[in-house]
This record gives structure tokens, C-alpha cells and sequence, in this order.
């Protein structure tokens, strides 16, 4: 039950930047895993279709390499026990969690730069045996010093700063709770809730809905002193359903009373995952599992889109008219793939369209659009017409003789943001206990939409 | 090598002195010991390049001495990284090891104490015993759990030691810690000595499984999983324990962590074979159902793990996830290999009820752009026609319009698979031939042009100009693929058959005939040809009767994975043996196998099955496994037959390559059902993505059924191989 290590790779040249030492294996062993990987991105017709648990074939004995990327950042960790991938997957994402704490934005050259707290990161956070160490970012900021200004100049003009692992503070360890460490003070005891739900949705060519879900998660960035113990209300709350939570939560006091009640984390946390079933509103509905499908139905797209494509030998034309259901949409992107020969899109859109083009990936079709992707920052209802110009392309055929024409997916998928709760679930009380203040509670709620729109296709 | 590798060596060189002066430098005159932090930050940066620092041991080590907590991690990091090649000299370092191992400061006796356990020296290991016990006993939990964890690197190092020094009875003590993560820890140590070929058995008793269940809730994600994984080492004695412990566990369903939410599942799976109340397991199958829907909104790479899971367990416990076909349903951007993993779900819940939706969204898969997901989804229809006979007739008509729009990929695997589909329903939809046969020139693939020839063959006389066709098709006969030439020869013999009277169908049979005899390479082909041309020779009615004998209906029954193969595979849950559909002991050394363990609670059903545990030797040969995408030709086969059985089995007088493409067209007695139940899906090899196919762990557990298998199969072989000696 331990991944051997982990490795930090720069997608660009498939070079690693940091890696723990793999001490008990053989000293190629990281290097095969990483040619391994890299054999596969260049085998596979696009990077992402790798996959994600790689079967690398050691002379001696086989195992397995799980990789994820993150923008410019490949990280590898190659198990060769019968382990759980997962397990591997969600300390790579842990991991790069505490990485985004630390840095914010993470990429090859910020990694780079900050060499040093990266590697001391990967000692605290992976013993040599490949079992995880400390991952909660709160304890591990009492280990590992998070880069600022100060310590740059410290560092600098060589004088010694505030003593960053300070041999006396021990908190981290001796906190009964694993995930936050005791004596936190702050002036102000702010607690912001953040619910974010995103609806899923895919739409026929007649305008039905096929599948749709919303999924909401709450995040919260806490700032309270001492050792608070929360208990959060919901009203709604039975309209969610197949929650997850953080594992601060009491799993059992929610069964029994649908209420939160929690010793939070320092700092930023995801607090609960759930799914919005409408058909749960509804008092006396059926019992939810079966009903689900049926229910699911009821969850409104929030716009109307109707969009015809044709496609001839040299090009095509499509033409694309967006109504907004009710309610205030705020930034809509729609995004139509056109296949892997196209060329140049021109379309006559208002000024309110921003275009953006979506380049090819690929080296060799660096000028190529692939995909055409029009954003609206406000919401107006709209209609577009635009053509785009193919190049005929080899089919990936086997004879190879074959040429045909681009085809452009018919599938127009929008992402679109709106002010209000698809659940309407709201924060109804917040109850401290364990600590004498009282502190300041801000909620924000907002809904993302992802729609697939499947159009009619012509020609070809 | 040669200059760049001189040039950086002497660069080391010239660096690690540098380092030495520094170091000695520091040594005098250094103010809050930051020179000597500086050094060494770089000395540690450059042993993680993989620069070899060995050299300034001894430099490094005087810095031990320094009362600063990040000065002496870096020690040991470089301790840690030259102990073991440092033998002769680390006797050095041990009173520093025992000064800081009775130091006042928690962190700083724990990093000790996990030092000394990375370096397997003989001397290490003996100061390191001596210290252990005490640290095991610490008031501190941070070097209790450090400590448990030393207890199996110490096992690792020297099993008999830490046996004799009683580590593992003092081990099992922490299991009952007050401190959760302590426990988690000593449970993490205990399985890692217990999954050692030459470990102690690790069992856990009712109290114990509930005392860990209880620290569950205190735990860390990490000590969750290990807590969790442990409880497989449980077996309940009475249905009562099993289902209790169900339900203590199931809350973690909720946890937001996905490996922790697989691993609650996989001890429920395990625990429901000892369970009897029927209520509730379906209970309990009803409450997994959603938490692997949401491991769905994850990222691919959850999505990917989690759909293989999905795809073993609704086989066992098809309730969990009965209703929700749309779920999987795919997204436009999901990557491929998520694709095609929701596809194959996508078919096991397909059900006369859903039927009408799953396959609109076949129709709609098939127009896309991808184009492997593109075959995936039209073979999806085609397996579809086979499984679900009530929606025979819509799924054709689908098929049909799939043809009509002359994308060259798209027919010919369409193609494919109606050929299987005139196998199922014999009589009912040869009024198609006509059809197919007009897309004969689009085919320039082995696999479409070779069913494609056997539909011919077959069906050569309801096809008027069937000789015609055959006469075009066998123009190029030399420059085809094997399987193509093994299909034409097979259906030039029926076309004869059949028409034995026309004279220009005499001239093609003869003069394929005498090309596979005289002029082809292959020799299983010209055996082919030779045995056609006898048997034609010496009683054509025979001959006739042979080659087209009644053909047992194909059936989806190769799809279905063995219960116990499946209850087995479900102990893995989560992890590879899942992900590739084996058994992890026969494709990773050193995996210990697991199996349902006998009790008097175990369900009869699940006892029935049960699979005994085997520790299979080092597996011969490499092994391949087929992941879900396009599978490399020559890959196949060895994929699909790791058998251990090369010793008891006479060895196939073909070449597996070519036995697969001989016994394509599945004439004759004998192999028949065997062979066309895998022709059909598993075995293709050129096209699309044949899925570890379903057969695979079947494949690597013969052993496992005893003799009686092999028995079986030995009598199957030689009729299998009959119509070809």
C-alpha cells in the first residue's frame, strides 16, 4: 500500500524537474517510467488520449505508471504494487494542491525558481517508503516555509529571518486533529462560503435534453482562531442529494440530522460536494434512485440555442441563434470543433462576440484552427452566421489514399455563468462552539453551465 | 559517453571540492550556522540531480553535530542517500543517531529513528532495534507513527530480527493507540509485512475490525484508505458481524476523496459475500450506486479508474447502477480512453428498456470525428443486435443508415459486425446482402473485406451473381493479408459448393485453390488449401456437408466473467488488477493474491464459486496487457493467452498469429463455438480497440479450477485443430 515516488516532469521536453529518490529501486527505474511515458504521448494522436494508468514493462518485473497533467507540468508516479491507481491519482492531486497554496500559480519555471521549498515540500509530504506523510498545507506551513518577499531578501542579504522551522513549534503534531493544528489566531474571524454549482447538460438535435446533472461544491476559506467547533444548517437541504464531504465532517451527525457539524481546516477547503436532484423538492416523489433519470429531465438549460451546419467539399457554413431563458447570464462561450483541416473561419459577428480562435495543438498545424470558440461576455440574444474555409485532408485510412473532407463535429458546446443557485440551497445557520467569538459569515453562490448542443449535419 | 561524460565528470569534481572548502569554512566562523545551510541546501540539490556527493561524507557528516533542526534534515537526507554505500564509515554517525534519538524534541527523535531505518546496515539496524521499542512506547504520537512505519522497513530489511525483537506483537498493540493516525500507521506497517512472501499473516478479530473502524473518523485520508484495506484482512464469522460492520463502514461512501469512497466499496463488495440479509444488500447496493456516479464528475483519470471498477462490479451486482445508463453517456470532450471504457458500460446495461436510448446514442457516437470511438460505437450496435434480440430490428436499420453514409471507416465496420449478426439470427435479415454488397469496393480493410467474403461465401446462393463478385474479389488474391486470402479460399469452396455446376465457378475454385497451394507462403494456408482440395477431391457431398455444417448460434456468454473469477477480481477493487481485468498476481510480482476466505458465513452462493488461493511463480514471459485502445497487431494473442498450461498441453500445431486468422471463418466441427463466440469481439486484432477482453482473468485463473479445465481443454484441442490435420 505505497506509491514508489514521484515525479515532476516539464511537458515540453519531457525532463524531470524534481523527483523523490526512489531509493529502493534500481537507479534507472525512474528514467524508464519517464521514457515509458513519453513513448506513449508520442504514439498517441493527441497528448490527453494517453492512458491515464500506463503498463510500463520492466524487464524484471512490470508496473504501472500513473500520470496527470497540469498545464506546462506532467506528474508521474509509478506504483508496483497492487496498489489503487486512486491512491496514486489523489496524492498527485493533493500534491498539486499544495503546490497551487504554496505558489499559486504552478508551472515548470515557477517550480524551477522555488527548487529548494519544492524538493523540502516532496520530503514532508512522501517518506522514502511511499507513504504520505503531512498534507494538511497548514501543518506543512510550519515545516516548510511558504516563499514571500521577506525570506527572498533574507535569503539575499544572508541574514537569518524569523528561524523557519522553529524547533519549538510543534503544533502541527500535537494537534489532536489532522488537519488543523492548535493555537491559530487571527484579528478578524471571517468564514467565506463559496457554493458553485455546475450544470452538465447534453441536448439533442431537437432541442431535448439527453442527460443533464448539476453538481454543486461548497468551498470554504476559513480564518478562525483557535479550535472552533462549527455546526452549519441548510435550508434545501433535501434537495440535494449523494453528498461527499471534506473529512472534517461528521458523517454520522449529518445522516441523522442533514446538518453540518465540523472542526474546519485552516485556510481553503472544499467542505462538501453534492448533486441537485429537483425531483427531491417535490414532496412525496419516488424513491430517488429510480426516479433520478426522470427528474433529472426537469433541470432547465438556461438558454436556447439553435444552430444549423452544412459542410461541403472546400468548407462549410453554419449559422448559430442564442436565446437566453430567463434569468441574467453573464459570460457565454460557444465553442465548435471543425476538424482537423480547417483553416480560417470568418464569421459577421456583433461587436459584443469576442472571437477566439482555439489553435491546433500540434506542432506541425501550429496555424490551423481546430475549433471555433465565440465568447459573449454579456448575454444578448443573438444570431451569427460565419463559413469557414477546409483543406482537404489524408483519412486516416488504412490504405491512406483516401482524402475527405474535414468533418466538423456536430457539437456546439457552451459554457455560460449565472448569478443564482440552481438549487436554491442556502446557508441558513452557522453555530460556533469551543470558542468564545463570534465570527463573520459570507456567502456567495453562483452556477456554471456546460451545455453540448448536438446539431443537424449536411453534407459531406 | 566519452568527452561529455569525462568533461562532466571532472565538473563533480571540481564542484564537491568547492563544497569541502565551503564546508570548512563554515566551520570556523559562521554566524547562525547559515553558510553552512547554504552548502548544504546545494550539496542536497545536486544529490537530487543525481550528482553523486558520496565524496564529502565525512564533511557532511560534522555538520550532525549542529542544534538546528534543518541542518540536521539535510544530514540525513544525505545520509540517507550514502549510508548504504557508506558502510565502513557510517559507525561514525551512531552516537549522533542515539544522541538525537533521546533528543527532547519529538521531530527530531522521529527523524532519527526513520533515518536509521532507510540505511540497512547491519550496525544501523541493531542500534536502530534497541532504540524502536522505546520509541514505539513514545508519549509523543508523531514517533509512535513514525515508529510503526520504521517496524516495516526494519521487516524489510531483516525479517528474522524484527520477528525476534517481538516489533510485530508491539506493532499489533498499536492498533488499539488512542491516536488515529498512530493506528493507521500500524495497520499500514502490519500489511505491508503481511503482503511480504515471507510476512506474518495479518488477521484482524471483531474487536480489533471495530476498534479500527472507530478510528476511522479521526483519521487522515491516508490512514482512511490504509484502515479501510486492512478490513479485507477480516472474515466474519456470522452474518451479524458482516452486516454491522457494512453499515459502520458505508458512511464513508460520503468522503470526498475517491480512492477513500473505492476502497469503502471494495470491503463492502467483500463483506456482502458474507452477508445473508437480502434487504440489506440491496440496501447497501442502492448506497454505492451514487458515489461511483460522482466519482464520474471527476477528472478523466479518476473517471477512467473508476469506470473500470464500474464495469467489474455491475457484472457481480448489476443493481448498483441498474437504472442509470445515461450516466454514462459520453461527453464530446471526455478523452478517449474514457470513451471507450463508458461505451463498454454503455453495453452491459443496455436492457429491452433502455434499449431505444442507448442505441439514438450509439447513432450519434457513430457520426463523430474520432475515429477509433467512431468503430467502438457502430461494434457497440453490432454487440447490441446480439445481446438485446428485441431491438434486433431497429439496431439494423441503424446499421443500414450507418452504410448509407459511405464513410469509409464507418461501413466497413458495420460490415463487421452484421456478419456476426447473420450468425445470430440466421434467416431473418439476408435481405440486406444485396446492400452490403454494393459497398465491396469501399472495403480496403482486412478484417471488413474478409467478413465481408465470408458473407459472400455463405451466402453464395442467394447472391445472383455471387461468382461474379468472388471473381473481382480473388483478382488480387497474392497481394491480400492473410486473413483475407484464408476468408476467399474458404468461400471460393463454398461458392463451388453451392454451384458446383457452373463451369466459371469450377475455373475460380481451381485456380485459388492451386495459388494457396502452389504459389502462397503461408503454410497454414497452403495446409488449408491442400485439405479443401482433398476433400473436394475425394467426395465433394462430404465435402459440402463439412464446410457448411449447421452453426451453433453465436451467443454474448463469452462476455460474461465467472462468478468466482469475478468475486476474486472484486477483492482487487481499485486497484491495477481491476483496471486490466486480471488477477494482479499474474502480471505483478510479488502481488499477493487474495481470495474470498472460507467461514461459516460465507453465502453458499459465493462458497459454491470459491476460488482458492494460489501464488502463482514468476509469470512466463512478458505479458501484454490490452488497454482500451486500438490494439497493435501481435499484441493480441499473447494478451489473451498468458496460460500457464505450455507444460501439459500439446503444443497447436499453428502459430497463434495465423490460428487466429485461419479459424476466422469458423468452419468445420470441433473449436467452432469456442472460436466464434471470441471471433465475434475479443479477438480482433487489426481494427478497433478489442477491450481487455472479457475472457482475460478467465484466461489467467485456469489453474485455479484444478485439473478439471485442463482436462476439458485438452480434450478440445485436438478437435479444435481436427479439420486442419
Amino acid at each position: 500500500m505505497a506509491i514508489d515516488g514521484l515525479i515532476v516532469l516539464d511537458s515540453a521536453n519531457a525532463r524531470p524537474i524534481v523527483q523523490t529518490s526512489f531509493r529502493s529501486f534500481p537507479p534507472a527505474y525512474p528514467l524508464l517510467h519517464i521514457n515509458a511515458y513519453s513513448s506513449a504521448v508520442a504514439k498517441a494522436v493527441r497528448p490527453e488520449d494517453v492512458d491515464p494508468v500506463l503498463l510500463v514493462t520492466l524487464p524484471d518485473e512490470p508496473t504501472a505508471c500513473c500520470h496527470l497533467q497540469h498545464r506546462s507540468l506532467t506528474f508521474l508516479c509509478p506504483i508496483s504494487g497492487d496498489l489503487d491507481p486512486l491512491y496514486a491519482f489523489t496524492f498527485i492531486r493533493t500534491f498539486l494542491n499544495i503546490l497551487i497554496e504554496y505558489f499559486g500559480e504552478v508551472t515548470a519555471p515557477v517550480l524551477r525558481d522555488n527548487f529548494d521549498i519544492v524538493h523540502q515540500l516532496l520530503e514532508e509530504t512522501l517518506d522514502a517508503g511511499g507513504h504520505p506523510l503531512t498534507t494538511a498545507p497548514n501543518a506543512l506551513r510550519d515545516i516548510v516555509l511558504p516563499p514571500s518577499l521577506i525570506s527572498k531578501i533574507l535569503s539575499v542579504t544572508g541574514v537569518t529571518g524569523p528561524s523557519g522551522p522553529s524547533t519549538n513549534n510543534l503544533s502541527a503534531f500535537s494537534s489532536p486533529i489532522p488537519w488543523r493544528k492548535a493555537g491559530l489566531r487571527y484579528n478578524h474571524n471571517d468564514i467565506y462560503f463559496d457554493i458553485v454549482e455546475t450544470l452538465d447538460a447534453v441536448v439533442n438535435k431537437n432541442g431535448t435534453i439527453i442527460t443533464s446533472s448539476v453538481l454543486g461544491k461548497v468551498d470554504v476559506n476559513c480564518k478562525l482562531s483557535g479550535t472552533p467547533d462549527l455546526l452549519l444548517t441548510l435550508t434545501n437541504s433535501h434537495t440535494i442529494s449523494e453528498p461527499s464531504f471534506h473529512p472534517c465532517v461528521r458523517l454520522n451527525r449529518f445522516a441523522q440530522s442533514k446538518a453540518l457539524s465540523f472542526v474546519p481546516p485552516d485556510g481553503r477547503f472544499t467542505l462538501m460536494e453534492y448533486r441537485f436532484d429537483p425531483s427531491a423538492s417535490k414532496p412525496g416523489a419516488a424513491p430517488a434512485l429510480t426516479a433520478a433519470a426522470a427528474a433529472q429531465l426537469q433541470v432547465q438549460v438556461p438558454f436556447t440555442l439553435r444552430a444549423s451546419l452544412s459542410i461541403t467539399d472546400h468548407g462549410g457554413a453554419f449559422e448559430l441563434s442564442f436565446t437566453p431563458r430567463a434569468g441574467a447570464l453573464e459570460d457565454v462561450a460557444v465553442e465548435l470543433y471543425l476538424g482537423s483541416g480547417a483553416t480560417g473561419a470568418t464569421c459577421t459577428c456583433r461587436k459584443w462576440w469576442q472571437r477566439v480562435d482555439v489553435r491546433a495543438r500540434a506542432a506541425h498545424a501550429a496555424l490551423v484552427p481546430r475549433a471555433l470558440r465565440l465568447r459573449n461576455p454579456r448575454c444578448h440574444p443573438f444570431r451569427l452566421r460565419a463559413g469557414y474555409g477546409a483543406r482537404r485532408c489524408g483519412a486516416r485510412s488504412r490504405a491512406g489514399m483516401r482524402t475527405r473532407a474535414p468533418r466538423a463535429r456536430r457539437r456546439y458546446r457552451s459554457r455560460c455563468l449565472q448569478g443564482a443557485l440552481l438549487s436554491a440551497l442556502k446557508i441558513d445557520q452557522l453555530k460556533l462552539s469551543g470558542e468564545t467569538y463570534k465570527p463573520y459569515k459570507g456567502v456567495r453562490g453562483r452556477a456554471l453551465g456546460r451545455v453540448e448542443w448536438r446539431v443537424e449535419w449536411k453534407g459531406g | 559517453m566519452s568527452g561529455q561524460g569525462q568533461d562532466a565528470k571532472f565538473f563533480q569534481r571540481g564542484k564537491i571540492q568547492e563544497f569541502r572548502q565551503e564546508l570548512q569554512i563554515a566551520e570556523t566562523k559562521d554566524k547562525k550556522f547559515t553558510k553552512r545551510k547554504t552548502v548544504l541546501k546545494k550539496i542536497v540539490a545536486n544529490i537530487t540531480m543525481g550528482n553523486d556527493m558520496s565524496a564529502l561524507f565525512v564533511d557532511v557528516v560534522q555538520c550532525l553535530g549542529t542544534p538546528l533542526l534543518e541542518i540536521k534534515k539535510m544530514v540525513y537526507l544525505f545520509l540517507i542517500n550514502y549510508g548504504r554505500a557508506k558502510a565502513d564509515s557510517i559507525h561514525m554517525v551512531i552516537p549522533n543517531f542515539l544522541q538525537d534519538c533521546n533528543d527532547r524534541n519529538p521531530l527530531i527523535r522521529a527523524l532519527a529513528i526513520r533515518t536509521m531505518s532507510y540505511i540497512p546496515i547491519p550496525v544501523v539496524l541493531d542500534n536502530l532495534t534497541e532504540q524502536l521499542r522505546h520509541h514505539l512506547k513514545d508519549r509523543d504520537p508523531y514517533v509512535r507513527k513514525t515508529a510503526a512505519i520504521c517496524v516495516a522497513k526494519l521487516y524489510a530489511a531483516d525479517p528474522r530480527k524484527a520477528e525476534r525483537g517481538g516489533f510485530v506483537e508491539l506493532l499489533r498493540d498499536l492498533l488499539v493507540d488512542s491516536n488515529a493516525t498512530v493506528v493507521a500507521n500500524a495497520v499500514a506497517a502490519l500489511s505491508e509485512i503481511a503482503d511480504r512472501p515471507d510476512g506474518v499473516v495479518f488477521k484482524l478479530n471483531l474487536t480489533v475490525a471495530n476498534k479500527l473502524i472507530a478510528a476511522l473518523g479521526e483519521s487522515s485520508e491516508w490512514g482512511q484508505i490504509y484502515i479501510l484495506d486492512s478490513l479485507l484482512r477480516y472474515v466474519p464469522e456470522t452474518h451479524a458481524d458482516a452486516e454491522l460492520i457494512g453499515e459502520r463502514i458505508s458512511v464513508q461512501l460520503q468522503h470526498a476523496n475517491s480512492a477513500v469512497v473505492l476502497t469503502t466499496i471494495k470491503v463492502l463488495l467483500y463483506l456482502m459475500n458474507y452477508m445473508n440479509n437480502r434487504t440489506l444488500i440491496e440496501h447497501i447496493c442502492k448506497k454505492m450506486g451514487p458515489p461511483l456516479v460522482t466519482l464520474l464528475s471527476s477528472g478523466p483519470e479518476v473517471q477512467y479508474v473508476a469506470l473500470r471498477n464500474i464495469l467489474l462490479i455491475i457484472q457481480r451486482r448489476p443493481t448498483v447502477l441498474k437504472n442509470d445508463v445515461k450516466v454514462f453517456f459520453c461527453k464530446y470532450n471526455d478523452p478517449i480512453y474514457v470513451k471507450l471504457a463508458k461505451l463498454e458500460i454503455m453495453y452491459r446495461l443496455a436492457n429491452e428498456e433502455n434499449v431505444k436510448e442507448v442505441l439514438a446514442e450509439l447513432e450519434e457516437y457513430a457520426s463523430e470525428v474520432d475515429i477509433d470511438f467512431v468503430r467502438k460505437a457502430v461494434r457497440s450496435i453490432g454487440r447490441i443486435t446480439i445481446k438485446v434480440e428485441a431491438a434486433a430490428d431497429a439496431c439494423i436499420r441503424s446499421l443500414l443508415s450507418l452504410i448509407e453514409t459511405k464513410v469509409s471507416y464507418v461501413v466497413q465496420e458495420a460490415i463487421i459486425v452484421i456478419k456476426d449478426i447473420f450468425r445470430r439470427y440466421p434467416g431473418r435479415y439476408e435481405g440486406i446482402i444485396p446492400k452490403l454488397c454494393e459497398n465491396l469496393d469501399a472495403l480496403d480493410e482486412p478484417e471488413a473485406k474478409a467478413s465481408m467474403v465470408w458473407i459472400i461465401g455463405q451466402f453464395a446462393n442467394r447472391i445472383n451473381n455471387a461468382d461474379e463478385l468472388m471473381d473481382d474479389l480473388t483478382y488480387n488474391f497474392l497481394e491480400e493479408p492473410i486473413e483475407v486470402q484464408f476468408a476467399l479460399v474458404t468461400a471460393a469452396v463454398k461458392l463451388f459448393i453451392y454451384k458446383s455446376s457452373s463451369d466459371p465457378v469450377k475455373a475460380l475454385v481451381h485456380k485459388v485453390l492451386k495459388w494457396t497451394t502452389e504459389e502462397v507462403d503461408n503454410p497454414d494456408l497452403r495446409d488449408r488449401g491442400f485439405m479443401y482440395w482433398r476433400l473436394l477431391a475425394i467426395n465433394p457431398t462430404v465435402a459440402g456437408e463439412i464446410v457448411l455444417s449447421e452453426k451453433p448460434a453465436i451467443t454474448n456468454d463469452a462476455d460474461r466473467m465467472d462468478r468466482g473469477a469475478l468475486d476474486q477480481l472484486l477483492l482487487h477493487t481499485g486497484t491495477l488488477g481491476s483496471i486490466y481485468h486480471k488477477n494482479p498476481e499474474t502480471f505483478i510480482r510479488g502481488a499477493a493474491g487474495r481470495a474470498l476466505a472460507d467461514s461459516p458465513a460465507l453465502n453458499p452462493l459465493s462458497r459454491q464459486v470459491l476460488v482458492p488461493v494460489q501464488r502463482s511463480g514468476p509469470s512466463a514471459g512478458p505479458l501484454v496487457v490490452p488497454g482500451p485502445g486500438p490494439i497493435e497487431p501481435g499484441t493480441g494473442p499473447v494478451a489473451s493467452s498468458p496460460l500457464p498450461l505450455n507444460t501439459s498441453k500439446p503444443s497447436p500445431p499453428l502459430p497463434p498469429d495465423s490460428a487466429t486468422g485461419g479459424l476466422l471463418e469458423g468452419e468445420g466441427s470441433g473449436g467452432e463455438e469456442d472460436e466464434d463466440e471470441d471471433a465475434g469481439f475479443a479477438k480482433r486484432r487489426s481494427g478497433v480497440g478489442a477491450y481487455p477482453v472479457p475472457t482475460d482473468p478467465y484466461a489467467s485463473l485456469d489453474t485455479a479450477f484444478g485439473n478439471r479445465t485442463q482436462d476439458e481443454q485438452m480434450d478440445a484441442m485436438p478437435a479444435l485443430m481436427m479439420p486442419f490435420i
